[in-house]
């Protein structure tokens, strides 16, 4: 285990620990910022010098996880700041709130760093338990409800995952002497694995973590638990929590397609990640709570990201690169759809109209980050889906295909006819509306708005350009998930690469 | 009694207590089965060092000993003060009754045994109930999960599944490093912990702790 890991660890939990003790509210939310802030930058500092997995680390930095690890790490940074603009004094008790979204980022980074399949599962399970007390921030008992159905589902779901973990444990009995359950030592002992315990432990996995993601069917704590929650924790939840979930399905492709069982898997991937997209396209059409809709087109995203990883090479590329822009978007979108709340108090579609002009900023940026939701060129989105649409044709994979657009364009029409009035619409004439946008002031309203805007401005800056590092690093990462080999290959040939 | 005998036993004992908390309408007594279940298991982590030759070592110690304290001392002892300081002591109504879910749960039983049928185990472990029991009794978990109302009964639900996978786990204990093992107990602990927590609340904000009233979230 090296330094940088231990930092990207450490440095959380302490800061982390530092908001349970400091005395003021101020000192907390900068301990929040600082915490963060210094994560970011130990993660950008260990791209300049990346250092190779050995096969039997528990902890390290591949391709796969340093991207995940990424992109998590900029979204926890930008909602920092947004949380400072956005916190009132209402919460159940600062000190905890903010230790615990400290708390998840550690977890979450867990997750990427582990090449361990046991390790891998823990850090997972250790960040839904952050987050639980997240979703409670509101009190009362709608949020009670929310929590306990994330709860639960997500226990229940991670349990299954654990089953499944088990399974592909006992793929390798077979061999003779025990393997260590590292991706890399399982990719390179793969042709020998049992093949039927490892189908077994591929599906409980794919569903037990799916839970984790929100694949339909197993979506429906999802929209409770990201309308209740406040939306900077919606925005963690549907940025970063999904796709540390996403990298545990990840793994257990990349041992899946060492075996030979790409076929296989993929068939599950997309059969899931379809019925994802159909599922977010019904639930989209005539919702009247911004927040829920919202929630369901992350179960959609979540969907195309698995769709993406079941159409090889060419699909895991523009699945990496939809997992950036989700990201940046749902970022985006959830910090809009908190100042939305904050600007109209409420969250029905219906009574919140002509966002445009009564803040006209705040208008632009939804109008944006709506076009980024549903994928229109410039933004990423659009570069990621159209990639799933090209391999998959290239696949010659025709029905995957159609489904895949109808479904989407099913989503683009009711997200747009739900959000457009929003934006757009006639101003209510109702005093209390006014009442309540005079109270916010002025610099919290800017933070929480420069924040959606620096998300926002990522997505179309990498839409429109995308440097070659960046492009590099998701080739990387999805070449580690169809041909996980080579990577095995070049970790046993030079196993010293220590600088 | 030889170490696969006595495993055996313990394993069929572990499926009649996964039946018997099918039936058993007080929530205490349910609470009471689970700590019975985990204490049996406990000792399972023994005999499957026994059975490989050797004397139980470190890591097959520190399990049983962490099963013990968190399963069956700390984890019982929340749940039922919990249980003690509410009005609410029994299951009343579940949505499958109480002799059709004990049928159910048979049925899924005999459902594991199939399974494990086409199922390959590639070395030869302690007991060949191993399998069998460790689906039953997370398909049983599952079941009362789905069919029960009080959200402490569902809490217990969870525990059986998760009593399950400890069994299954049982055929890879050379392989899981301790660190992992300690992580998956502390995890567990944690979780139900922060349950506890959820159903305090739970019991404080509606007065009751039947989950399926909590269905104000839906599209509208």
């Amino acid at each position: 285990m090296t330094l940088t890991v231990l930092l990207l660890l450490a440095v959380p939990l302490l800061f982390g620990a530092l908001c349970l003790v400091l005395p003021t509210s101020g000192l907390r939310l900068s301990a929040l910022v600082a915490g963060s802030m210094t994560h970011l930058a130990v993660v950008i500092r260990s791209w300049t010098s990346v250092e190779r997995v050995a096969a039997d680390d528990l902890l390290g930095t591949d391709p796969l996880g340093h991207l995940m690890l990424t992109l998590i790490s900029v979204l926890f940074a930008v909602t920092s700041v947004y949380f400072v603009g956005y916190h009132r004094k209402r919460l159940i008790s600062q000190r905890v709130f903010l230790a615990c979204m400290l708390g998840l980022l550690a977890a979450l980074s867990m997750v990427c760093l582990s090449q361990h399949f046991g390790l891998l599962w823990v850090a997972l399970e250790a960040a839904s338990l952050a987050a639980t007390p997240l979703i409670y921030f509101r009190l009362g008992a709608r949020a009670l409800e929310a929590t306990w159905k994330f709860l639960l589902m997500n226990s229940v779901g991670v349990a299954l995952a654990l089953l499944g973990i088990f399974c592909v444990a006992l793929s390798t009995t077979g061999v003779g002497e025990p393997v260590s359950l590292t991706v890399l030592e399982l990719v390179r002992g793969a042709e020998s694995l049992d093949p039927v315990w490892l189908r077994s432990g591929f599906l409980l996995a794919l569903v037990g973590f799916g839970t984790k993601m929100g694949l339909a069917p197993l979506h429906s704590w999802k929209p409770d638990a990201y309308g209740e929650a406040p939306p900077p924790v919606a925005a963690l939840l549907a940025g970063g929590m999904t796709l540390g979930a996403f990298v545990c399905i990840l793994r257990v492709v990349q041992v899946c397609s060492a075996a030979g069982l790409a076929e296989f898997a993929s068939f599950w991937l997309i059969a899931f990640g379809l019925f994802s997209i159909a599922t977010a396209a019904v639930f989209v059409v005539g919702n009247n709570d911004y927040r829920r809709l919202a929630a369901y087109t992350s179960v959609e995203h979540m969907g195309v990201l698995v769709v993406g990883i079941g159409l090889g090479v060419a699909g895991s590329y523009a699945s990496m690169l939809h997992a950036m822009h989700n990201m940046l978007n749902k970022g985006a979108l959830f910090f809009l759809a908190g100042f939305l709340w904050r600007l109209h108090g409420t969250n029905r579609i219906s009574l919140v109209r002509g966002t445009i002009s009564r803040s006209p900023v705040a208008g632009v940026l939804l109008l944006g980050t709506l076009c980024a939701t549903c994928g229109l060129p410039p933004f990423g989105m659009f570069f990621s889906e159209l990639g799933i649409i090209l391999a998959a044709a290239s696949q010659g994979q025709w029905w995957v295909l159609a489904l895949f657009v109808t479904t989407l364009a099913v989503v683009f029409v009711g997200v747009m006819t739900a959000m457009l009035p929003v934006v757009f619409g006639d101003p209510p004439q109702a005093e209390s509306m006014i009442a309540t946008t005079g109270t916010e002031p002025r610099w919290r309203r800017g933070v929480m708005l420069s924040a959606a805007a620096v998300l926002l401005g990522l997505g179309f800056g990498l839409g429109v350009y995308q440097p070659d590092s960046v492009r590099r690093a998701l080739d990387e990462a999805a070449q580690s998930i169809a041909r996980p080999q080579a990577q095995a290959i070049a970790a046993l040939e030079q196993p010293e690469v220590h600088p | 009694m030889s170490v696969e005998t006595a495993t055996d036993l313990v394993l069929v004992m572990v499926i009649l207590l996964d039946l018997g908390m099918l039936t058993v309408s007080r929530l205490a007594t349910t609470v009471r089965f689970f700590a019975l279940q985990s204490l049996l298991l406990a000792f399972l982590p023994l005999a499957a060092a026994t059975f490989e030759g050797q004397a139980p070592g470190m890591h097959a110690l520190v399990i049983a000993g962490g099963t013990i304290t968190l399963k069956v001392v700390l984890i019982p002892t929340i749940l039922l003060r919990i249980i003690r300081t509410g009005e609410i002591h029994r299951e009343i109504e579940p949505f499958i009754g109480f002799t059709a879910s004990v049928l159910l749960g048979a049925a899924l039983v005999v459902v594991s045994f199939a399974i494990t049928a086409r199922l390959p185990v590639p070395r030869e472990p302690v007991s060949n109930l191993i399998v069998p029991a460790s689906l039953s009794t997370v398909l049983i978990g599952l079941l009362t999960l789905v069919s029960r109302l009080k959200a402490i009964t569902q809490v217990v639900g969870f525990l059986i599944l998760e009593n399950g996978i400890f069994i299954f786990g049982l055929l890879l204990i050379e392989q899981t490093p301790l660190l992992v093992e300690m992580g998956i107990l502390l995890d567990l602990f944690v979780g139900v912990f922060i349950m506890a927590i959820v159903v305090y609340h739970i019991r404080r904000e509606f007065d009751h702790m039947d989950t399926h009233l909590l269905d104000e979230l839906r599209e509208a």
